[in-house]
């Protein structure tokens, strides 16, 4: 039974606060939400995901604050926008994507595919392009467990002569920087 | 002018808190009061009769009776002096009950003082009332009836029964509607054409209807009771006299074929056609676009009914009340491209497969694949295609959909077991009678459910594919289907548009047609005899429609049925010598009562008497018969005349809800200051911005303007009009040096006693803040 004051709280756990964020951050719409999984099958890494951007709305809406920023679903949206082109009830699944990672690098949550995008705008923040090799070393440094199949891989690269030994940089750096500073504003 | 006076006690109910030898001694000496009496109960034979023997000896003209609210008892007073000769509307009430005694009764003092300006109010505004004698009309009985589906067929029978005379006007050559083109219909799965062609039949064979099919309105004048209505008969280049309906004569040499409307283009029809074979009038049509002008019908027909010369006729009506059934118009389905409709063959829509699984329909009955032909072995249907999706503007459930799908995947699976039909639904909507219990037997057939809202329909090599996300096992799945079936939403029909703007009838943020009010009037639209039945006010399924035909011919039978109409006498009339002709009252009016054509024109027929016009009209040359301008001018000096609190406010409450909430206020005994006077008007949109400068000027610290909730205005949109009023008028304040936060206006439902109490406390704290009225320009220097 619901205590005094509770009424509109979905469950004990639920916390409020994470809720609100979300709601402010990506718009009160996503209240909306008929869990109808448009979203999802609209998806093209949606085969990666776990949980569904579906899936990952109704946590928000539960305040489920851990299981909403601690997984890889974040990390592997695309922003092709199609979850929001074709939503029924007009809401912006991207934008609910797009809270839950702001959320996560300030808590500083660190998964692999959190750590990847970070290694990965880091390296184009200073040489406006990734490098191969030096993007996978950094990489496993985090995430030792992928070493296997990373050399696999490297393998197969190496000798058709798509993998770049050093770090390779582009002109105009600065400007590239000044970008990147003035997008994380 | 002899005013009598009567204070009423309502036992202790008035009388336990007011005084009431000081009410009826003030009262004696206010001026053209010949008589001032106190009653135990006013409203009582005895009370009545001390009243009529009053009017009879001391030649009374008006009377003011102090009681209760004249919601409650002004049709028993006005009876009661109309027993005695007076004319029923020379009565004024003052309302010391619900809005004096019960709400302050800690404070008897100051509830005597608000009781007395409350009947001086009352006084000053009887002395200008004047004798108003309710008109009658003659009234025509005939009724039409716009469009021929089911809710139309509904009404024209009820209506002509009743002995009513009807036209019933229908766009396409035959009456039938939807329903004639469906298969059989949940929640009994019966034949629709069988139950539905009798009613057909009987329309065109009732003495009272005369039937006008393949016709447009054009035009439509008037108002209730008497309305012109013009429109043209389109040729369809057969005499209807002389067709036989034998049909395969003519259509049999008929060279040209193209796809059928009536199968929605999975069959054919030929350029001269009759629609399907239970058509009512049962004639043929020639469709102009497709026919090559060959005459080879005209040599083929043994009636010798052909006539390719036949040209538009046009016709005129007068009818009292007019129905609208217009019903609805299939969304669109290729408007979500995403699934492919148009392009991909297998893609059907759910009247396509009404059209398949119809046993007279292209293909006998049998569910094929378009693409090859074949029996189909695996068909999924998709819910919610057009409905319940902000993507293409329709944020509404189209309420049959889920029972439409229900109902052809059974019928599907009692014809082909072994057949997989899957319905992929966001949810599944079974309210109704016999509804849930259809449900359950299509799951005991053995039809699949599952819980999604597909994103996609691909084609590859060509066999249709379903991208979902099973939202129940959280898998996204694709799956190959024979078929798919788009279950499309109803949208209003964009035919009916011409006849909305004719009658002016509003609409819904859906688009449909709005009605009187969403929940006590349903079958009624804002404007007087217009009546609004089946789908053109919104989806429905088959026996509501029914039932809204029903009830529209029975409020126009009551509207009619006597040969006149009385129209109540608060309507508003125009100065003709004082008209500018600006046409500002022909915009506010919400009832379209009111034309410009050399001076304004009311129709007082339309006319409800919200008022909005005398408040719009910049020259005060439209006035009101009731609730005059002199009228409420009056009671705001009467209210004005002696300062003895403060802050002393004017207030403003319209009749439909703020008043009432102010009575509830009453009845509940919710207790609030006594610093306002209330004046009751018909409509927040009454409020004449000069009646308000008034009230200032004569040393009031507020106004406050009451108005029903927005969206919930009476007359439609009277509030929003009183809005915009209201801040220009702050604006006009501030420039003048008055704060303008004196002048405020609330909304309350008549059921918010308890917020009308809360705004006023609020506002009387706001206007303690300020200071009297004028205080605030003691700062501006006199230039």
């Amino acid at each position: 039974m619901l205590l005094p004051g509770e009424g509109n709280k979905m469950s004990f756990d639920l916390d409020e606060g994470f809720r609100q964020t979300i709601l402010r951050m990506a718009g009160g719409e996503v209240q909306t939400c008929i869990q109808c999984g448009t979203c999802s099958a609209s998806c093209p890494t949606a085969h990666l995901m776990n949980p569904s951007i579906r899936k990952l709305i109704k946590l928000c809406l539960e305040g489920k604050r851990d299981e909403a920023l601690m997984n890889d679903t974040i990390w592997l949206c695309t922003s092709c926008l199609l979850c929001t082109v074709r939503c029924p009830r007009g809401i912006r699944p991207k934008a609910v994507v797009s809270a839950c990672k702001d959320l996560a690098e300030k808590e500083g949550i660190k998964t692999k595919d959190a750590a990847y995008e970070q290694i990965f705008s880091k390296q184009i923040r200073e040489y406006g392009r990734i490098s191969e090799l030096p993007l996978t070393g950094e990489f496993l440094l985090v995430y030792p467990q992928g070493m296997v199949q990373s050399m696999e891989m490297g393998l197969e690269l190496m000798p058709k002569g798509k993998l770049g030994l050093g770090v390779e940089k582009i002109q105009g750096r600065d400007e590239v920087k000044r970008i990147m500073e003035e997008l994380g504003k | 002018m002899p005013i009598g006076v009567y204070v009423c006690h309502c036992g202790l109910n008035i009388a336990g808190v007011l005084d009431m030898e000081e009410l009826r001694t003030f009262a004696e000496r206010l001026p053209d009061v010949v008589v001032a009496r106190d009653l135990q109960f006013s409203c009582s034979d005895i009370g009545q009769e001390q009243i009529q023997k009053d009017i009879a000896e001391l030649k009374l003209d008006r009377v003011v009776v102090a009681a209760c609210s004249p919601r409650l008892h002004e049709p028993t007073f006005r009876r009661a002096i109309s027993k005695a000769g007076l004319n029923p509307y020379m009565l004024e009430m003052a309302n010391i009950r619900e809005q004096c005694s019960w709400v302050h009764m800690d404070q008897p003092a100051m509830a005597t003082q608000k009781a007395k300006d409350l009947i001086r109010m009352a006084v000053a505004k009887a002395a200008l009332l004047s004798p108003l004698e309710p008109e009658s009309i003659p009234v025509s009985k005939d009724v039409l009836v716009v469009g021929g589906g089911v809710a139309g067929i509904a009404a024209a029978l009820d209506l002509a029964d009743a002995g009513l005379h009807v036209f019933l006007v229908e766009r396409r050559p035959t009456i039938g509607g939807y329903m004639a083109l469906l298969t059989d219909v949940f929640p009994t799965n019966d034949c629709s054409i069988c139950v539905l062609g009798p009613k057909m039949s009987e329309v065109f064979n009732h003495p009272n209807i005369a039937l006008i099919t393949y016709a447009e309105i054009l035009g439509i004048e008037g108002s209730v009771g008497n309305f012109t209505v013009t429109g043209h008969r389109r040729a369809r280049y057969v005499d209807e006299k002389l067709c036989k309906g034998c049909i395969n004569e003519c259509s049999a040499v008929c060279p040209v074929e193209v796809p059928s409307e009536y199968d929605f283009g999975i069959g054919k029809r030929k350029a001269i056609f009759v629609p399907y074979p239970q058509a009512v009038p049962l004639v043929a049509c020639v469709d102009p676009k497709a026919c090559i002008g060959c005459a080879r019908c005209v040599e083929a027909c043994p009636a010798k009914a052909v006539r390719l010369d036949q040209e538009a006729e046009t016709f005129k009506l007068n009818v009292g009340a007019i129905v609208v059934a217009t019903g609805w118009q299939p969304f669109d389905a290729a408007r979500k491209e995403e699934f492919g409709f148009g392009r991909y063959k297998d893609v059907v829509t759910t009247l396509q497969m009404e059209r398949m699984l119809n046993a007279s329909g292209p293909t006998k009955g049998e569910v094929v694949r378009p693409s090859t032909g074949q029996i189909a072995r695996s068909i999924a249907f998709l819910q919610c295609v057009g409905s319940r999706d902000a993507t293409v503007g329709n944020i509404y459930c189209s309420r049959i959909c889920c029972m439409a799908s229900l109902k052809n995947a059974q019928l599907i699976k009692e014809k082909y077991p072994d057949t997989d039909v899957t319905i992929y639904y966001i949810d599944i909507r079974a309210a109704g009678e016999g509804y849930e219990e259809f449900y359950v037997r299509a799951q005991k057939l053995g039809v699949n459910f599952v819980r999604a809202r597909v994103s996609r329909i691909d084609q590859v090599d060509g066999d249709i594919y379903l991208i979902f996300e099973d939202t129940q096992s959280c898998e996204v799945k694709r799956i190959r289907y024979d078929m798919a079936v788009l279950s499309i939403g109803l949208e209003p029909d964009q035919n009916a548009d011409v006849l909305g703007n004719l009658l002016g009838l509003s609409r819904r943020p859906d688009r449909f047609f709005e009605i009187a009010h969403p929940k006590m009037r349903p079958v009624e639209a804002h404007i007087d005899g217009v009546f609004i039945a089946g789908c053109a006010s919104g989806p429905k399924e088959i026996p509501l429609s029914i039932a809204q035909g029903s009830a529209a011919a029975a409020k126009a039978i009551k509207l009619l049925h006597g040969g006149e109409l009385e129209l109540e006498p608060t309507s508003a009339y125009v100065d003709p010598d004082l008209c500018v002709r600006c046409k500002l009252c022909v915009d506010v009016c919400p009832q379209k009562a009111i034309s410009v054509k050399s001076p304004a024109y009311v129709d007082e027929a339309a006319c409800k008497g919200c008022g909005s016009c005398a408040a719009a009209c910049p020259t005060d040359a439209i006035k009101m018969r009731l609730f005059s301008d002199k009228q409420i001018m009056a009671q705001v000096r009467a209210a004005t005349e002696e300062k003895r609190e403060f802050p002393l406010i004017v207030a403003f409450l319209c009749n439909w809800c703020s008043y009432g909430a102010a009575d509830l206020a009453g009845t509940s005994r919710i207790q609030y200051p006594t610093n306002a006077r209330n004046i009751r008007v018909m409509c927040s949109a009454r409020v004449d911005p000069s009646f308000v400068l008034e009230a200032l000027r004569r040393g009031a610290d507020g106004v406050l303007i009451a108005g029903c909730r927005l969206g919930e205005c009476h007359y439609r949109d009277g509030n929003y009009q009183a809005l915009q009023r209201v801040n220009v008028l702050k604006e006009v304040l501030g420039k003048i040096g008055i704060d303008p936060g004196r002048v405020k206006i609330v909304w309350c439902a008549a059921s918010e006693g308890e917020i009308y109490a809360k705004e006023l406390r609020e506002f009387i704290d706001e206007l303690k803040a300020m200071g009297p009225i004028g205080s605030e320009l003691k700062g501006v220097k006199k230039t």
